[in-house]
């Protein structure tokens, strides 16, 4: 009842940000976008515990597909977020069909190997995405009479997609397949002992990963307008995603926008000191984290409130 | 007859390539056999030897094979410090978080790179750059054979090290098994330090050799830990003589396929490779096969 009344508060705060911050939209569209990566992320990453450093494979994916189509078919860009979001489940079936049976770190190698072997499909793939030379996006097709390269519709789309994100994560992780998701992640074999197929949990859940990254791509390509391989493809992005998650705190529904406030929040303090260089804040935080604060910043609160609570009704 | 010599002309330079890939490879296997650390930081001290080479020669003059031999003891040191920093708190952790560690501390050390000498390629020009060795038909470039040669004899220093003196005993037992060795009396917390230390002065030693041929930007690393990674898997995790065939396969596969194929798909050859060794033979292609836990 507290959390949900004060989710609700939050939710109206970011909606009326845009009226009171109308020339800082942009930062608030990319934080918005990266916390629904990172939360997408968890739900293989974290969730059921896979760590993926491929998830820009995903980015690139919606991206690109919104892109080409909007531009060679005159396709409505929610057809192409649509398909993007398909294509994206479709490459998530096929990928862990191919790798899940690696375990742990193994896994983890094999997404990078996937997603640098993608990135070098759309550079050299001329004919279907134009290589290193990227894609430009000049006109989309206008829902209801919005402009989407209006940065407002592109903010209120991209809390949309957040809110989506979100609430859809809350939901799976309370019921059956949250469970099952956590039980493969804790022990595979258990998990199948409890009759789970962990082949399956780990499917649905990277095709529920891909396809939600792949639509806040292609919110993401709107926005950027112009798309380079070597920018939504790239092994940074991937990792950039995945420590957002794992900062916050991983398995939280929280954690990962948790991780992206504080990052990006962070990334624009640095700006003027680190320009280039600011994923060197991921780099120390994760540090930190690792040594420190293992579950992440939510799940190492978390953590303490429930051992407080338990160190009370012992007492009683 | 001249496409036969064509062709021994690639394979020469997939061979020398491979060597330096070998010697990059075996720094991260060593380092992955005995600790349990997949590191993705191992480029990064390539890069780091790279800009080293650079800087001594443009302040010092140094000829980077010289300065290599000046700052590997100051590299090895670093590492040692690296080690006691981060990785020995991690000892008994799971493999997820020194990935992530050594992952933090790749991204610190390149952006560090690029706030110290910013985005732009930094070159070395050494007189032989250009200088070219005759070998019957064939034309090798002495850089590249010099980087080649002294990666194989740096492998073999190591190998000879590791299999004839008490301290490798003392690794290999450590890498069989920690308990044990601790058991017998081996501090193998010392074997840490000395092992993270040996792996990370491989990788600088290939960035000083291969800085003659190649200019250094602060992101060359991870392409050269993605590669150290594939050397790794395809001669088995944690094995040094596998490394040099890896890398010698390695080297071969990528100038084959760049001269005969596409080039531009030049990295992916070595991924999938990578890929298909992962899922069909986990051990290496040279490892005994053994029952994966």
């Amino acid at each position: 009842m507290r959390t949900s009344l004060i989710a609700l508060v939050l939710l109206a705060l970011a909606a009326l940000y845009p009226l009171a911050f109308p020339h800082l939209l942009s930062i608030a569209i990319f934080f918005l976008i990266l916390a629904g990566w990172a939360t997408a992320w968890d739900i293989l990453g974290g969730w059921t515990g896979q760590t993926s450093l491929g998830h820009a494979a995903f980015v690139g994916l919606g991206s690109y597909t919104l892109a080409i189509l909007a531009n060679r078919y005159g396709l409505a860009p929610w057809w192409g977020a649509l398909s993007g979001m398909a294509l994206a489940a479709l490459l998530a079936w096929i990928w862990g069909k191919l790798t899940f049976k690696l375990r742990g770190p193994y896994f983890t190698l094999s997404t990078i190997a996937i997603a640098e072997i993608l990135r070098l499909v759309a550079i050299e793939e001329k004919w279907l995405t134009q290589g290193a030379e990227g894609v430009f996006i000049f006109s989309l097709e206008q829902p209801f009479g919005f402009d989407l390269f209006d940065r407002q519709v592109e903010y209120y789309a991209a809390l949309l997609y957040l809110v989506l994100v979100l609430l859809l994560v809350g939901w799976l992780v309370q019921g059956k397949f949250g469970y099952q998701m956590r039980a493969v992640r804790e022990d595979e074999e258990a998990a199948q002992a409890a009759g789970i197929n962990p082949e399956r949990v780990k499917l649905i859940a990277f095709m529920l990963s891909g396809a939600l990254t792949a639509l806040g791509a292609a919110i993401y390509a709107v926005f950027l307008s112009y798309l380079e391989p070597h920018d939504i493809f790239f092994l940074p992005l991937s990792v950039q995603i995945a420590l957002t998650a794992i900062i916050g705190g991983r398995g939280t529904l929280f954690g990962p926008l948790t991780g992206a406030l504080l990052l990006v929040g962070a990334g624009e303090v640095f700006r003027n000191t680190f320009a280039e260089a600011n994923l060197l804040i991921y780099g120390i935080l994760i540090v930190l984290v690792v040594l420190f604060l293992p579950r992440g910043l939510i799940g190492a609160w978390r953590y303490r409130a429930i051992r407080r609570r338990y160190a009370r009704s012992a007492q009683r | 007859m001249e496409v036969f010599v064509a062709f021994l002309q690639n394979l020469s330079g997939g061979i020398l390539i491979g060597g330096v890939y070998a010697l990059v490879g075996a720094g991260l296997t060593l380092v992955f056999g005995v600790m349990r650390v997949i590191n993705f930081a191992h480029g990064e001290f390539l890069a780091i030897g790279m800009y080293l080479a650079f800087i001594m020669h443009s302040s010092l003059g140094l000829d980077p094979f010289l300065a290599m031999l000046l700052a590997l003891p100051f590299g090895f040191l670093f590492a040692l410090g690296l080690e006691r920093l981060i990785l020995s708190h991690l000892i008994d952790a799971p493999e997820d978080s020194t990935l992530l560690a050594t992952l933090g501390l790749a991204l610190i050390l390149s952006n560090t790179l690029l706030l110290l000498f910013g985005a732009e390629p930094k070159t070395l020009y050494v007189p032989y750059a250009t200088a070219t060795l005759r070998l019957g038909a064939l034309t090798l470039s002495l850089p590249l054979l010099l980087a080649g040669g002294i990666a194989i004899l740096i492998i073999i220093g190591l190998s000879l090290f590791l299999n004839f003196t008490e301290q490798g005993r003392a690794i290999r037992a450590t890498s069989q098994n920690r308990l044990g060795a601790e058991l017998v009396g081996i501090n193998t917390r010392a074997i840490h330090g000395l092992v993270f230390g040996i792996g990370t002065v491989a990788a600088m030693a290939s960035g000083f050799i291969l800085m003659p041929m190649l200019f250094a930007i602060p992101d060359i690393g991870p392409g050269f830990t993605l590669k150290a990674f594939v050397v790794t898997v395809l001669g088995g995790m944690g094995n040094i003589a596998g490394a040099i065939g890896g890398g010698l396969l390695l080297g071969i596969v990528e100038v084959l396929g760049a001269s005969y194929l596409s080039s531009g798909y030049r990295d992916a050859y070595g991924l999938l490779a990578f890929l298909l060794v992962l899922l069909l033979r986990p051990e290496g292609l040279f490892g005994r096969t053994v029952q994966r836990v």
